[in-house]
């Protein structure tokens, strides 16, 4: 059975949060799902900073919310572009429309906005764009109307406890992804290098750039990997049942453009870690903190949380990210033990390789037979997306993903 | 429509009151993309000698404000009450619930530097009772004029200097040299032959532009527009050629614009229109990824 509020060790009762995912497009929200987010949020093709993701049609929309709510999951609607005047005409409409759709939130960071929704029953949480980290802020979006904040990743440990003490509110917090080298909302670099714009969804990620550092006289002060603004990844593992006490509402993970792969892995960890906590058998576990980091190819660590955002949490590594290759593939289907498998990346015969699927721990089998979809015997599967059958002894279900066996060694300081 | 602009000591003061409007000050602490900050003995000094030559005086406190800053702001916020200030440029918006709370006489100025975009945004705030907006520089011309027509709020507009396009809590300068343990001071970065400045002192990092923006040539047309005040930034300017740039501009009418324009162009090189004639990209095609 599960527990979702239990009392901690000074006796207050402690409510299970949510645990709220990004999805760039239907695939993705249903993969979130089904790994066990409580909830998603999702980019509308209007309106939304991540103009990048695929993002949603309103008949996608449609879909989104009919799936996410026969789930008994929740889904919020990202409306959080600076808006320019051309874009005034159909916003409007579009809340309407929303609004129509039964959307459990926008996520909006211009306070405009709410004044277009008066007439509406749509919930207005405040977007990480508007950087809010002080309790006087929060005091201003409550009597506005806005019943949730997203906090801007600047904002610390103690800052959140007095923040508790001064306004009554839902608090979200992000807990894993990529981070703004800036205060979110106040970055228009990308606007400036390359004219797409930061704030209306097309940041090109400059932060991530390589640039000579100059002295006064303009010469070069040369490191031994040129200068960046690039930072490396949150993730809030090491700190979630300090979270949990702290009393936040929503534990938010970053990336509405990244893979079902990186989704379904970071899900599965912190619905882990989650549940397990609220059953009374968490321990952290530094293993998965290693599985993290491998499956974005970046460091990820706590940052403003602990105080902590000197030299240690830039990432100085010369070089852009390769995508990732640990994806071996998807289980299609489990019958009489033969797990069918579509392929994502190159495996073969003999490789020992991991699984895990939704609230699942992970295992690692050994691929001893392989074989396509007519029986005949395999060696290597080399073709994306090509359909192979695979002999299994541990139980299989539809969804879970086969990755790249990554071996930990436990004496290496996390 | 006045000339705004930021002194950056009582000398600097002194010469442009000949030329300039109105004059905005940043607080040590408190404020960000400044070339200097003051404390507020030296602001009531500034308030006396602008007061006494007829002008206006502004304050900025824009950075963004965690909650140990709150006290401290309270008792600014007070002491300003004393000045007589035209207005407060404020970023985070606790400053407006403060201001509620405080019954301030002076007006507020919404600066949330990047996100002043529309005229919609622009009456909400008018609504909250905030007089005045520090307009984008990332926006166009046309869309800064639209603005004008559809709200009642006073609007300023970066017209001339560096554009800040980045502010950070991080110190990435010092992180990038404490990490290769170099013994030097960064001041600017170098992408593909164009030089920003970057600075990183308590409050965190702030980069700008490569260029200078200019807006010389549209100066009148805003004039005419009944735009309310422009904002001429001197940081990265010596004080001499930035004096000669107000006075220009000043003295600026469409019979004497081609020379200025020449005298100008003469004294600066490195110079911009900005986003005045260039939209952003919202969306980017799925085939340019």
């Amino acid at each position: 059975m599960k527990n979702n509020v239990i009392k901690n060790n000074k006796m207050n009762i402690l409510k299970k949060p949510e645990l709220l995912a990004p999805a760039g497009d239907l695939e993705r929200l249903k993969w979130a799902i089904r790994y066990g987010a409580d909830a998603v949020y999702i980019g509308g093709s209007l309106y939304s900073l991540r103009a990048n993701a695929t993002n949603f049609t309103l008949e996608e929309i449609k879909q989104a919310v009919e799936y996410t709510h026969k789930h008994g999951k929740k889904i919020y609607v990202t409306v959080n572009i600076a808006l320019h005047n051309i874009e005034l005409d159909l916003i409007k409409d579009y809340l309407k429309q929303l609004d129509k759709l039964k959307v459990d939130a926008i996520i909006i960071s211009d306070p405009a906005i709410i004044e277009l929704t008066k007439d509406l029953s749509l919930e207005i949480h405040l977007s990480t764009q508007q950087s809010t980290l002080n309790y006087e802020a929060i005091q201003f979006w409550k009597n506005l109307g806005v019943s949730r904040i997203v906090l801007g990743r600047e904002v610390t440990k103690d800052e959140i406890k007095e923040i508790k003490k001064h306004v009554d509110i839902e608090l979200e917090c992000f807990i894993h992804g990529s981070m703004c080298a800036s205060y979110s909302g106040r970055c228009v670099l990308s606007n400036f290098l390359t004219t797409r714009d930061a704030n209306r969804g097309g940041c090109s990620q400059i932060c991530r750039w390589d640039f000579d550092l100059l002295d006064q006289d303009k010469k070069n002060i040369k490191g031994e990997k040129p200068f960046t603004f690039c930072t490396k990844d949150l993730s809030m593992l090491k700190y979630l049942t300090e979270m949990i006490n702290l009393g936040i509402t929503s534990f938010k993970i970053e990336g509405r453009m990244r893979s079902i792969y990186y989704i379904a892995t970071v899900i599965n960890v912190y619905r882990q870690a989650i549940d397990n906590y609220f059953n009374q058998k968490y321990e952290y576990n530094p293993e998965h903190e290693h599985i993290l980091r491998n499956v974005a190819n970046r460091d990820s660590i706590p940052q403003f949380f602990d105080g902590n955002y000197g030299a240690s949490v830039q990432y100085y590594n010369g070089r852009e990210e390769v995508s990732n290759q640990d994806f071996l593939g998807i289980v299609l289907n489990y019958e009489n033990g033969i797990a069918t498998i579509e392929q994502r990346n190159y495996f073969k015969k003999g490789d020992e390789v991991e699984i895990f699927g939704p609230n699942k721990p992970l295992q690692t089998i050994v691929l001893k037979e392989i074989y396509d979809e007519d029986n005949n015997p395999l060696e290597v599967v080399r073709h994306p997306k090509q359909i192979v059958k695979i002999p299994l002894e541990i139980k299989a279900y539809k969804g879970d993903i086969i990755q790249v066996k990554k071996s930990v060694d436990k004496n290496k300081k996390m | 429509m006045k000339i705004l602009t930021t002194p950056r000591n009582k000398n600097e003061l002194n010469k442009l009151l000949t030329y300039s409007d109105a004059f905005l000050f940043g607080i040590e602490g408190f404020s960000v993309n400044f070339a200097n900050n003051f404390k507020l003995e030296q602001i009531k000094e500034f308030n006396k000698i602008i007061k006494q030559n007829n002008k206006q005086i502004f304050i900025s406190l824009n950075k963004n404000m965690h909650n140990n800053d709150i006290k401290k702001v309270k008792e600014i916020l007070l002491s300003l009450n004393e000045l007589n200030i035209n207005g407060l440029f404020f970023y985070d918006v606790g400053i407006v619930n403060l201001k509620n709370k405080l019954n301030l006489n002076y007006d507020l100025v919404w600066a949330q530097e990047h996100l002043t975009t529309n005229y919609n945004t622009c009456n909400f705030w008018y609504q909250q009772k905030v007089k005045y907006a520090f307009i984008s520089s990332e926006i166009t011309k046309e869309e800064i004029l639209k603005i004008k027509q559809n709200t009642k709020m006073k609007l300023i507009v970066t017209l001339f200097g560096y554009l800040p396009m980045f502010t950070s809590k991080r110190h990435l300068v010092d992180n990038y040299l404490q990490t290769f343990k170099l013994d030097k001071k960064g001041y600017y970065i170098h992408k593909e032959n164009k030089i920003y400045p970057i600075i990183d002192n308590n409050e965190g990092t702030v980069v700008y532009s490569n260029y200078i923006l200019n807006g010389l040539e549209e100066y009148l047309e805003l004039k005419s527009n009944n735009i309310d005040y422009i904002f001429l930034n001197n940081f990265n300017i010596d004080e001499k050629t930035f004096l000669k740039v107000v006075s220009n501009y000043k003295k600026l009418n469409s019979k004497n614009l081609e020379k200025i324009k020449a005298e100008l162009n003469q004294l600066i090189t490195n110079t911009s229109k900005g986003f005045l004639y260039t939209e952003t990209i919202y969306k980017v095609k799925k085939n340019e990824k």
